[in-house]
């Protein structure tokens, strides 16, 4: 009984627990960033134009050490280990993944903060009803954090004035 | 808890030991601390570094004493000085010790009195230490370059902390710098062997110098394969990343380096690790083991020209590594061991997986094992082969079977119970011979115990959490690590820092501690034996080997024409 | 015995040698691989090979004469030793004293290999080169003695009519181990093969062969090694049918079981093989001389009459 296989032509499948190559999925993708400070290769990066408003997640498979550390921490489930395992190319690029994003744009001054619109949008869906106050949040929370500070100072002054009278 | 786990973890046993030794230097030490439930640290000045490690070393009733690792770090940001630090352990099943002799080194006389001429165990620590941090051992035997290239220039230590990661000094290879390899003794030939040959898995230049097919002496040149991944450790990575980066310091005993060095921080900071969590560590360990010594064995088997049982012991470790890629998704780097536990559990149908692969994997190797003693050309081939004495293993530190083999009694899981060892039940075979032989034997046990230490870890398992939750760990706290690799104990020190991250990071391997011995093995063999006796050893140059920041780009770049290759080549061969 | 069968038989034998002797090491191959419990590579594997090397050009690590000449004096060395043999009832070349010649120019195969190793520079090449040496000097008087006591038997110095005449005596029969023996280590196989050992000394003399010489060099050690084994094939299988073959029927006939013992052969050699480890040179030549004594013991029984 021989065991040795005729791969690469027959296919071979990965068990079920196997963790290969990852994968982001950009429909889930919020630009947040957790996976990137994970990664104790450096395979993902964190890519901000504040110029043109964008951010980039770039995972470079050919730098990925396969820990998963990745796929744990990714609060939407879009960084995912794949069953793939063979990542031979002859061009390095085919290794490089990219997720754009749009950063968000401070309504008030219109410079870009350090987070995306789905990052923004998915902090505001998670929040949590009744334990804070929903709409005071939802109104700082777009805003840089300038505008933020700002905001904070006028109310606080806003506020001491209304004591003071 | 056994009968004998208990006996050397007894506080009576341990004081007795460190009682001693303060008692007998007491003029003599700074300071004496306990940093971790077995470890001390000792300071001392450095005048009397060969006299205080000396006495333990050497220490006639003390069993299987021996160098366990040696630190160096540059203390500058914090006190203005270096420290070393010298861990010495106890074996034998003899109390659950390791001592830190510890003592600290100003920049204006960066010198220090070496331990080697009364411990050769002391020589590669004590040149790295050179070669990283420009403490200079005075007395050293044998100060030759150790890990930095031959290229890297004079005056440069990339350990310390004023040397950035990113840094790459310039480097130009001349005559200068070209290594000096001992003169070969009088009426010998020079037999290169590698840095690139067949049967070395990986890369290491041996110089053996030989009288027809006799080896009369050897000289060495390693550490072709640094990464810096002590530096990275210390500089970019946090605490929870190092456990993988650890795990991939070697490509087959990573388990037990990212165990060592979970272990390290667990006792720098006081974690406490789940029960469950510490059987699957032990549970993965062993299935490191077993897949470790099937591969050793089926070298040992090709480096003789028996490709029947290489074939055979690789075909039986395939099942062990489609086992581990069930377990943990992955056949070598498992990522299991974190901080504080495990990542993964074991359920119930992996648990049923296990039980069946060892079932079937100790029929298989006791035919495989039946089958290649009763070979008899192997057997002769490796009786009486690379005898290492007692007396050379103990002298150099040796570990691991390479050393059970010669009679050396000591096995990290017995003598320091880590992980779920101390709940079980286990042999530690020891072979007086030394050759081998002895060898394979030692491994060729050690894969049916540890057979029968997972089916016992899978049958006492509790249930429970498998992984604690950490907050902070405090800085700047010291401790070791260790586990007992296929190769030998794993030792890995940590010195907490702020942010996060580790202050200093040194990882011993096992076969930093065996390679030394590897001349007392060969001398007087034949060149026929030469890789037997290397393979023999299961030498591990990737673990050994990992400490500086290597850039490839040295000198100047031509494009070599084919034929000026050729004529190049021919040179060279001509100058061996 | 008719010109025309003389013609056709020579033909078959010069065929048989050249491109007989490739199939056999695939099919050792197979074999061991199927031991193994390996697929394994094609059985028209080293034919593939061959024919790979030897549409390569060399790289020549030295400009000696000796070091591109060696594969071709091994080659036309082993050639000649496989064409005193018989084939059939036909033996290609042969006169009186061809004995001597086989022992020759299967020395010369050998010599080749020692010139090639110690033209060069490179400690591996040397100590290939003086392995070989070693067991040739250790192996190639037994080969002797042991074809000499058949000789002494057959009253024949022509090789190839040795097994025609032999009668079966006590000392034929140890003589037939005493050759079974030689032909297996002057063939190098494991566990003799100490001279091309891959993992101790990178092949020895090949590791600085490459391309066509290479090729040719690796092809005149098959042939070689098919010349020792047709001889010990004819040996035995010949005696065996001599009285009832005859014509150019009966030569077809004995062809044929010489193949067929052949191939017998080699496969309970790839068997053997693949069951040993590699001895040391010293383990070898120790055993050796102990053989070599014996037959210095079954040459005097011969002589006696026995």
């Amino acid at each position: 009984m021989a065991v040795t296989l005729k791969y690469p032509f027959v296919k071979i499948e990965a068990p079920p627990e196997y963790r290969g190559v990852p994968h982001i999925n950009p429909r889930l993708c919020i630009g947040c960033g957790a996976c990137v400070n994970a990664c104790p290769a450096d395979a993902l990066l964190r890519i901000d134009d504040y110029e043109k408003g964008t951010r980039k997640i770039v995972l470079d498979v050919g730098r990925c050490i396969r820990c998963a550390r990745c796929d744990e921490a990714c609060p939407t489930g879009a960084i995912r280990m794949t069953r793939n395992f063979e990542v031979a190319t002859l061009d390095r690029k085919d290794h490089v993944e990219v997720v754009e994003l749009r950063l968000h744009r401070c309504p008030n001054c219109g410079s870009y903060t350090d987070y995306t619109e789905r990052a923004l949008e998915k902090a505001l869906q998670i929040l949590p009803e009744g334990l804070f106050d929903g709409d005071e949040i939802r109104k700082r929370a777009i805003l840089c954090r300038n505008c933020r500070r700002k905001l904070t100072v006028d109310d606080a002054v806003e506020a001491s004035r209304e004591v003071v009278e | 808890m056994k009968e004998w786990a208990r006996k050397i973890t007894d506080e009576k046993v341990r004081e007795r030991y460190v009682n001693e030794v303060i008692e007998r230097f007491r003029d003599k030490i700074i300071r004496v601390e306990r940093n971790a439930d077995n470890q001390w640290m000792i300071e001392i000045r450095k005048e009397d570094l060969p006299e205080v490690i000396g006495y333990i070393i050497n220490h006639p009733e003390w069993k299987e004493t021996q160098l366990s690792t040696m630190v160096g770090a540059d203390e500058r940001p914090l006190r203005g000085k270096f420290s070393l630090i010298y861990w010495i352990s106890i074996n034998g099943a003899s109390g659950d010790v390791f001592f830190g002799i510890k003592t600290y080194i100003s920049e204006d006389d960066p010198k220090f009195p070496s331990v080697t001429p009364i411990h050769p165990g002391a020589n590669w620590y004590e040149r790295e230490v050179k070669d990283l941090l420009g403490l200079i051992p005075e007395g050293h035997p044998d100060p030759r370059r150790l890990v930095l290239p031959d290229d890297w220039p004079e005056g440069v230590y990339p350990l310390r902390k004023d040397f950035h990661y990113t840094d790459s000094p310039k480097r130009e290879f001349t005559d200068e710098t070209k290594y000096p390899y001992r003169e070969p003794p009088k009426g010998t030939a020079v037999f290169p062997l590698g840095p690139y040959h067949v049967a070395l898995d990986e890369p290491g230049h041996f110089r053996l110098y030989v009288k027809g097919e006799e080896i009369v002496d050897v000289d060495y040149r390693l550490f072709y394969q640094h990464r810096g991944i002590e530096k990275i450790g210390e500089n970019r990575l946090t605490y929870d990343q190092v456990n993988f980066i650890a795990e991939r310091i070697c490509g087959i005993c990573g388990t037990a380096h990212a165990l060592a060095y979970a272990q390290a921080v667990e006792a720098a900071g006081g974690v406490e690790v789940p029960e469950r969590a510490e059987y699957i560590r032990t549970v993965m360990a062993e299935i490191e083991r077993l897949h470790s010594h099937l591969l050793n064995l089926g070298l040992a088997c090709h480096d003789v020209g028996f490709d029947k049982g290489f074939m055979d012991a690789f075909r039986l470790r395939e099942h062990v590594m489609w086992l581990a890629e069930r377990l943990t998704g992955n056949r070598k780097t498992y990522g299991m061991v974190v901080i504080g536990g495990v990542r993964r559990d074991f359920l119930e149908y992996r648990r049923s997986m296990i039980e069946k692969v060892i079932r079937e994997l100790r029929e298989g190797f006791q035919k495989w094992a039946d089958q290649t003693l009763s070979t008899k050309t192997f057997v002769k081939r490796c009786e009486g082969v690379g005898v290492l004495s007692y007396k050379d293993a103990k002298r150099w530190s040796s570990v691991g079977p390479w050393a059970r083999g010669s009679g050396r009694d000591l096995d990290a899981r017995r003598d320091h119970p880590f992980a779920a060892y101390k709940y079980l039940d286990f042999k530690v075979p020891v072979y007086k011979e030394g050759d081998v032989l002895a060898r394979c034997l030692v491994r060729a046990e050690e894969i049916l115990e540890s057979i029968w230490i997972i089916e016992q870890a899978l049958d006492e398992m509790p249930g429970g959490d498998i992984l604690a939750e950490w907050k902070e760990i405090p800085p700047y706290q010291e401790a070791v690590g260790f586990t007992e690799a296929p190769r030998g104990e794993d030792v890995h020190y940590v010195m907490t820092g702020e942010g996060n991250r580790l202050y200093r990071w040194r990882i011993r391997a096992s076969t930093y501690n065996n390679f030394p011995a590897l001349p007392d093995a060969m001398r007087g063999n034949s060149v026929a034996d030469a890789v037997l006796i290397i393979a023999s050893m299961d030498p591990c140059y990737s673990c050994t080997e990992r400490v500086q920041v290597v850039d490839a780009r040295s000198g100047k770049v031509r494009v070599l024409t084919e034929k000026e290759l050729t004529e190049l080549s021919r040179k060279a061969s001509r100058g061996v | 015995m008719s010109g025309y069968e003389r013609i056709a038989f020579s033909f078959i034998a010069v065929c048989l040698i050249l491109f007989l002797p490739p199939l056999l090491d695939g099919v050792a191959r197979k074999i061991k691989a199927k031991i193994q419990l390996r697929q394994g590579a094609p059985i028209l594997q080293t034919y593939y090979d061959l024919v790979t090397f030897l549409s390569m050009e060399p790289v020549y690590p030295t400009e000696r004469l000796a070091f591109r000449l060696a594969p071709y004096i091994a080659f036309a060395s082993a050639v000649s030793a496989a064409l005193v043999l018989p084939y059939g009832r036909v033996i290609p070349v042969s006169f009186t004293g061809d004995i001597f010649v086989f022992l020759y120019v299967l020395a010369m195969v050998s010599i080749a290999y020692m010139i090639a190793g110690f033209s060069l520079n490179n400690t591996y090449t040397n100590t290939g080169a003086n392995r070989e040496m070693m067991i040739m000097l250790s192996i190639e008087p037994v080969l002797g003695l042991a074809i000499g006591t058949l000789a002494l038997n057959a009253h024949t110095l022509r090789i190839g009519a040795i097994p025609f005449a032999v009668t079966f005596t006590l000392s034929v029969l140890l003589a037939y181990g005493l050759l079974a023996y030689s032909v297996y280590v002057e063939g190098g196989f494991i566990p003799f093969d100490v001279a091309e050992a891959e993992q101790e000394i990178l092949e020895g003399v090949f590791s600085e062969y490459s391309g066509y010489l290479l090729g040719i060099f690796k092809w005149a050690l098959m042939i070689k090694r098919f010349a020792l084994l047709w001889l010990l094939s004819s040996f035995i299988s010949i005696p065996l049918v001599r009285n009832i073959a005859s014509g150019a029927l009966g030569g077809a006939l004995i062809l044929v079981i010489q193949l067929m013992v052949l191939f017998l052969l080699y496969t309970s050699i790839a068997v053997i093989e693949s069951m040993n480890a590699r001895l040391r040179i010293e383990q070898i030549i120790r055993q050796n001389a102990g053989v070599f004594v014996c037959s210095i013991a079954v040459l005097v029984l011969a002589a006696l009459g026995w």
